[in-house]
Order: C-alpha cells, then structure tokens, then sequence
C-alpha cells in the first residue's frame, strides 16, 4: 500500500496543498517562511513522485531478494528517471525561453536607455514605472515618469525593492516554480502556485522598500505607480497590488512563520518516510 | 574571457552608432563611411571597430541593411521611441505569460481602476497607522527598536 500511499501524496502535494497553502493568507505576513513552505511542498511533490516507483520493489518482489528482479528494478529506475527527464526538460525550455527573452529586452534598454555607469537604466517614457531585469548582467529600469513624479523616499524605496529582487536572486525562485508548473500534467497543475509565490516575492521585495524608506513611503509608491499605468493595459482584477497594500496596513505580524516552516519539513519528510518505510 | 572587457565599451558604442543613424535623415540611412566620418570628429575611432559594431546591430537585428554598391547601407530598424515603448509594455510580443512574468520582475503588475480605489483608501490606513504609533511614545520606541 505504501507506493498508493506516495502516488496519494504526490497528488496530494502537486494538486490539492497549493489550493490550500494560497487560501492562508495570513501566511503572506511571513513571506520568507512561506516561500520555504511553497519550496518544501513542490519538492515533496516531486519526491513523492520519484519515489512511487522504488516503494513499489519490496511489494512486488515479496519475500524473494531483490536482485533475484533485476528487470523489476530496471523498470522502476526507468521510471523514476522518466520523471526527472520530464523535469531536466522542462527547466531546459524554460530557461531558455526567459534567458533569451532577457537578453532581446536587455539589448534594447541598453540601446535607448541613459545610464551613468550604474546597473540603473532611465528609458525617456513620462509613464512612471519601475522593473528589473535579473540574469548575468542585470538591470533596475527606471522611466522619466517615474524620476518626475516620485519623491525621494518612495523612489529610494522603490530602488531598494528592485535591488532585492537581484540580491536575493527572486528570478531564480520564480523560474524554478515555472518549470514545476511546466513539467506537472496538465490536468493536474494549478496556477494558485505560481500566482502566490510572485505575490510573495513581491511582498518580500516591499519588505526590504519599508527597511529602507519606511511603511509610508512604499504604501505611497505603490499608489503612485498603480495610477501612472499606461492606457493601453486593460488590467483585470487581481493583481498583487491590494494584497501588498494591505500587509502594509496591517503591520508585520511574525507569528504564522512557525506553521510555514512545520508544514515545510511536514512535506518534505512525509515521502521519504514513505519510501523508508517501503524498504524495512 | 576576451570579451568580458571590450563588451562595455562596444555596448556604449552600440548606443552612439544607432543614435548617428536615428539622427540621420529620416530613411535615408548611412553607410559605415558615413557614419565613421561623423563619429571620427567626436573620438577616436577606427573603420573597422564601427563596421564591426553595425554587424552587431544588425545581428541583433536592430537595424537592417541594403547593398549599395559594394557597401552596405544601414537603417534603424525602428525608431527610439518605438524601441522605448517597447521596453515600456511589460509584455513582450511574442512570449507566454508565464514567461514574460518570469523574465521582469516589474514593481507592480498593474492594478484595475477599481483596486486603485481600494489602494488609495489603504494607504490612508497605512498613513493613519504610522502617525498614531509615532504620536504615542510607547509606539515610537517600538519603531525606534524595529
């Protein structure tokens, strides 16, 4: 029962926890200890995958030794590779697509935009608006627009937000949850992933904007760039800009960092017991 | 690595080539002559090094070229400010969402007239917030401490 019981925990860790790991939202106060807690559950779920195949040799073979099954066991590394192949695959694509879109965007920023020797980037826009592009030679731009109508302590805190994003290397968490969301059937995949662990990076981004400038400061930034988008972007509902607003409201508020990082070993060492239980 | 110290220098070199051929008559272009003639008066610069960096443009197919006579004759491929409106749209055209999320890490994905309302009224909050932990003394030290 022990491989139904990983498959159940693959399913269980790929399908059902990201809906439920979205839904507590007073997670997004600890956006570190979540984030941990999205890692820990999306490696889990790939474990547990891994290991449904291994788990399923002492069942099969019964009361006879192992190697008395080589083709048993050539069948379950089989397939247990088929599944790292489909992940290996799935981060080359990905990695290529972003890599090479970053570097096309860098290319043109670095044609028409003005700098002063800094990894700071000004495009001649009266939009206001603020992004960075991560990777080997990274990039914080900003617009005019963003230069003309920001004070100094909500573009300082603005700056410290796309810093953080380089620093802590967020792009390679992003593309990391973008090959899991690639390489899952896609009757399971669930975009709740994805969706939350951008809002956490935000949210941890803001984090390092408040050390620097203050709750104020960002709260006001945030305003300001929301309402300097430009026309042509018809945005629906649901972007991560009431979210991030209201964690500036509310305050930090540390204590469900705790429960992030149970559930983080929870999930990591619930298919490994699995598999260490298939085996005695 | 070779490359790792001229490639400032040529990127530099990119902005001021494509900046001679924007500044250029409008479709006429230049050749590398012409456009080695204008930077010359500026800097030191070779032939070759402005031949070199007009390839690379146009590797990178930033601008296009014709044959004229036994040179080429190079063109922006698109004006400044469209490049720049380019650069602007945090989509890129011919990328999936998932991608393009991935690729730029922009301060804010936008927001629909109705959440600009919502944050509007939540930075009162925050403002509200801050004001009253900074007018109580107790308040203050928690933020001095923090």
């Amino acid at each position: 029962m022990l491989p139904l019981a990983l498959a159940g925990t693959a399913v269980v860790l790929v399908w059902l926890t990201p809906g439920l790991l979205a839904r507590q939202a007073g997670l997004r106060h600890a956006p570190r200890a979540a984030l941990v807690a999205w890692q820990a559950v999306s490696v889990g779920g790939v474990l547990a995958a891994l290991f449904v195949a291994p788990a399923a040799v002492p069942m099969l073979v019964g009361r006879d030794h192992v190697s008395e099954h080589p083709v048993l066991v050539a069948v379950a590394g089989l397939v247990s590779a088929a599944v790292i192949a489909r992940l290996l695959v799935s981060g080359h694509r990905v990695g290529t697509r972003i890599r090479a879109a970053r570097a096309r965007h860098r290319e043109i920023v670095d044609i028409v935009a003005d700098h002063d020797g800094t990894d700071v980037r000004v495009l001649q826009h009266p939009t206001a608006t603020a992004y960075c592009i991560p990777g080997r030679s990274a990039r914080v731009v900003l617009s005019q627009g963003v230069l003309d109508t920001l004070p100094e302590p909500e573009l300082a805190a603005v700056l410290a937000h796309e810093k953080a994003h380089l620093r802590a290397r967020h792009d390679l968490l992003l593309e990391f949850f973008t090959v899991l969301h690639e390489s899952v059937p896609s009757v399971l995949r669930s975009h709740r992933a994805l969706t939350e662990v951008r809002l956490l990076v935000e949210a941890l981004a803001d984090r390092a904007a408040v050390r620097r400038s203050g709750e104020v400061a960002t709260a006001r930034a945030l305003v300001a760039i929301a309402q300097g988008r430009y026309p042509d972007e018809a945005m629906g509902a649901g972007t991560s800009a009431p979210v991030r607003m209201n964690l500036l409201a509310q305050g930090p508020n540390p204590t469900p960092a705790a429960a992030a990082y149970l559930i983080a070993a929870l999930a990591l060492v619930a298919p490994v017991a699995l598999l260490a239980a298939a085996w005695t | 690595m070779p490359h790792s110290t001229s490639a400032p220098r040529l990127g530099d070199l990119e902005r001021v080539v494509m900046e001679r051929l924007w500044e250029a008559d409008q479709g006429e272009g230049a050749t590398v002559r012409e456009v080695f003639e204008s930077l010359e008066k500026d800097r030191e610069i070779a032939y070759t090094t402005v031949m070199t960096v007009l390839d690379r443009l146009a590797k990178k197919d930033l601008v296009t070229r014709e044959r004229e006579g036994r040179a080429w004759r190079y063109f922006p491929a698109d004006t400044r400010e469209a490049l720049t409106a380019q650069t602007m749209r945090r989509t890129l055209d011919d990328m999936e969402v998932t991608d393009r999320r991935a690729a730029l890490l922009h301060f804010l994905d936008g927001a629909s007239s109705q959440e600009i309302a919502d944050i509007k009224a939540a930075l009162a909050e925050v403002e509200a917030r801050v004001e009253a932990a900074e007018a109580s003394p107790r308040g203050l030290r928690g933020r001095l401490r923090r």
